[in-house]
């Protein structure tokens, strides 16, 4: 095992880097519309020097691709990074925001924001417009999370823990979920199609201002993420080891699931929610660079979009003209895996 | 009895109290002195790891201080600045499954990296030597999953090793042990505390390990330290009987440690 420094990281998370730009290149030209990549790699090189003209090739890449595989990337890194949080802190590799129902909740806050929204048409009018909706989902995170705290860690032993709020996730998920189809079904929607994609994640949904500060979100948490990446390491070895070896256990514990809460929040709030993406990424990020989350992390930010913006791709292609929810990719790859872990998983 | 308020010593509890469910710590009065060892003896649930929690600043206590080198109290220091001078060994030490056994080791130097920093060559040397001391070199690449309980005892010391402390905190160390271990084990201890001036306290059902091995026994019963002082002042017939309520057999040995044998056959009862 070679030791980690701060050259190893910036070599991996700038090698991943590269990866994601070819990625995001490559799904550039990829839609209905067929945009060679030396025509959409010129179109994008003279809007960058330039600024943009509005041919009908420039508003397809640039009005309506390029901000889905920007907002693909910025939901995937933030899915990937809370859910290593999560794993860390419940001290289980099948730990992930949608298997803990913390993307449902998120989910059910942003449906409960819009139905008040529509019937209050004030509330959309006033500032909390924009910042609305992903401060609902973040409260809708935070509750779930609370919840499966207080159903899952009631009379809990050490050890058996994790699995016990693990499955208290699970069981939350599935109602929270049912309650989301409750609520929408009640309300007048004509949109059905659009909301039965969003409630599976969906990134085909025009977004609005307040996707900078989902951005800003996600970007701030990753850093006190990885700010605390030496005290994750220890966590996941065990509150009480952590504890002896300098951990503020409490302080830390509550800041990481604050955290991984809020940036999973600020996500779901625009893309619904996506399963397995905070399972799967982690897990292959381990794979590939070893449980440090000091190099994890970062790793896991990029890896994260890549995964995501190529499952998006995937999903606008396939069946194409007719696009799918990018949820139904990931969870088809996500599902599987989450399987194999729980079969493989070996109980010390 | 010592008096409580040593001069010098690296550790000290002063009149601390705690409750915790049924156990109440009361009075708590203790010294550990740099380069001696102390023993602490007492039944199940008399609060002996409780003590070395307090005495590690995990749990605070409800009353009086612990108080680092005579004068600083734990509460005043952050877990990081407590992790650098004070290592212990848990009962139930954690750790990933997935761990290799240097990777293990490694965590212990984590409380003297900068916040944002690496692992140096330096402190890679550190670990290595304290798993060499606990005979663990052949083991570095292992996963901790596939150790023996044995093995993973010694490597928990080998991560207290590496944290370089001033202060050494063992918990039922000797439990998953072989006799030679045991003894092996607390010779490396004893070497070390004379060495590098540690200041240990372990706390063990083994009183004849304890005996050999310590300057200083502590004995304790329901939350209290019944009695405390040398080796052959503490560990008398009549003192282990209060105890454990059960009758000893406790002879000098050649080297004037006490040997201390429970009398468990029915009809040699007096």
């Amino acid at each position: 095992m070679r030791r980690l420094s701060h050259r190893r990281v910036a070599a991996v998370s700038l090698a991943m880097l590269g990866l994601w730009l070819l990625l995001v290149l490559l799904s550039l030209n990829i839609g209905s519309v067929p945009i060679g990549p030396g025509r959409s790699a010129g179109l994008l090189w003279h809007r960058l020097l330039h600024g943009g003209g509005g041919t009908p090739a420039e508003v397809i890449l640039f009005s309506v691709r390029l901000p889905r595989i920007l907002l693909g990337s910025l939901v995937g890194a933030a899915l990937a990074v809370a859910g290593t949080a999560f794993q860390c802190l419940l001290r289980n590799p099948l730990a992930d925001p949608y298997v803990l129902g913390v993307s449902t909740g998120a989910s059910m806050g942003t449906i409960i924001y819009s139905i008040l929204a529509a019937s209050s048409g004030s509330l959309a009018a006033s500032g909390a417009g924009i910042y609305g909706r992903p401060l609902a989902a973040f409260l809708g995170a935070v509750m779930t999370v609370a919840a499966v705290y207080v159903v899952g860690g009631a009379g809990r032993q050490a050890g058996e823990g994790s699995q016990r709020l693990l499955l208290a996730g699970v069981v939350l998920a599935s109602f929270l979920s049912s309650v989301n189809v409750f609520l929408l079904t009640g309300t007048d929607q004509a949109d059905l199609r659009g909301i039965f994609y969003w409630l599976i994640g969906d990134l085909s949904r025009p977004v609005d201002a307040s996707i900078y500060l989902v951005a800003a979100v996600v970007f701030g948490g990753f850093l006190i993420l990885y700010g605390h990446g030496q005290s994750l390491n220890l966590l996941s070895a065990g509150e009480e080891d952590a504890l002896i070896l300098g951990v503020e256990v409490r302080r830390v514990k509550a800041a990481v699931y604050l955290v991984a809460s809020l940036i999973t929040g600020a996500v779901v709030s625009v893309s619904g929610p996506i399963a397995y993406i905070g399972l799967i990424c982690p897990h292959l990020g381990r794979m590939l660079f070893g449980s440090d989350n000091r190099i994890l992390l970062p790793a896991v930010l990029v890896f994260g979009a890549i995964f995501t913006l190529g499952a998006d791709t995937v999903a606008r292609t396939v069946l194409a003209p007719v696009e799918l929810p990018v949820g139904v990719i990931t969870a088809i790859c996500g599902a599987p895996l989450f399987i194999y872990l729980l079969y493989r998983r070996r109980y010390p | 009895m010592m008096p409580p308020h040593a001069a010098g010593a690296a550790l000290e509890a002063r009149n601390v109290g705690f409750s915790y469910a049924a156990l109440e710590l009361k009075d708590i009065c203790l010294s550990l002195a740099p380069g001696t060892i102390t023993g602490i003896v007492g039944p199940n649930g008399s609060g002996k790891t409780t003590l070395l929690r307090l005495l590690d600043g995990i749990l605070a206590p409800a009353s009086g201080q612990v108080l680092l080198n005579g004068s600083v109290p734990l509460s005043a220091l952050s877990r990081r600045e407590i992790a650098r001078r004070i290592a212990m060994v848990p009962q139930n030490g954690g750790g990933s499954p997935f761990h290799t056994v240097f990777q293990f080791a490694m965590q212990g130097r984590t409380p003297h990296l900068p916040r944002l920093g690496f692992e140096t060559a330096a402190d890679e040397a550190v670990v290595r030597e304290a798993l060499e001391m606990t005979r663990l070199g052949d083991y570095l690449h292992a996963r901790v999953a596939e150790i023996s309980g044995g093995e993973k005892q010694r490597l928990l010391l080998a991560r207290a090793l590496a944290q370089q402390p001033e202060i050494l905190l063992l918990d039922e160390f000797t439990a998953n042990l072989d006799i030679n271990f045991q003894v092996e084990l607390m010779r490396l201890i004893r070497q070390l505390t004379r060495e590098r001036r540690l200041a240990t306290a372990a706390v063990s059902h083994e009183i004849n390990l304890l005996a050999a091995f310590c300057d200083r026994i502590v004995l304790m019963k329901e939350g209290r330290i019944r009695r405390q002082g040398s080796v052959a002042e503490v560990l008398t017939r009549d003192n282990l009987r209060k105890l454990f309520g059960l009758d000893f057999l406790v002879r000098p040995l050649p080297s004037g440690v006490p040997e201390v044998l429970p009398v468990m056959d029915e009809s040699g009862q007096s």
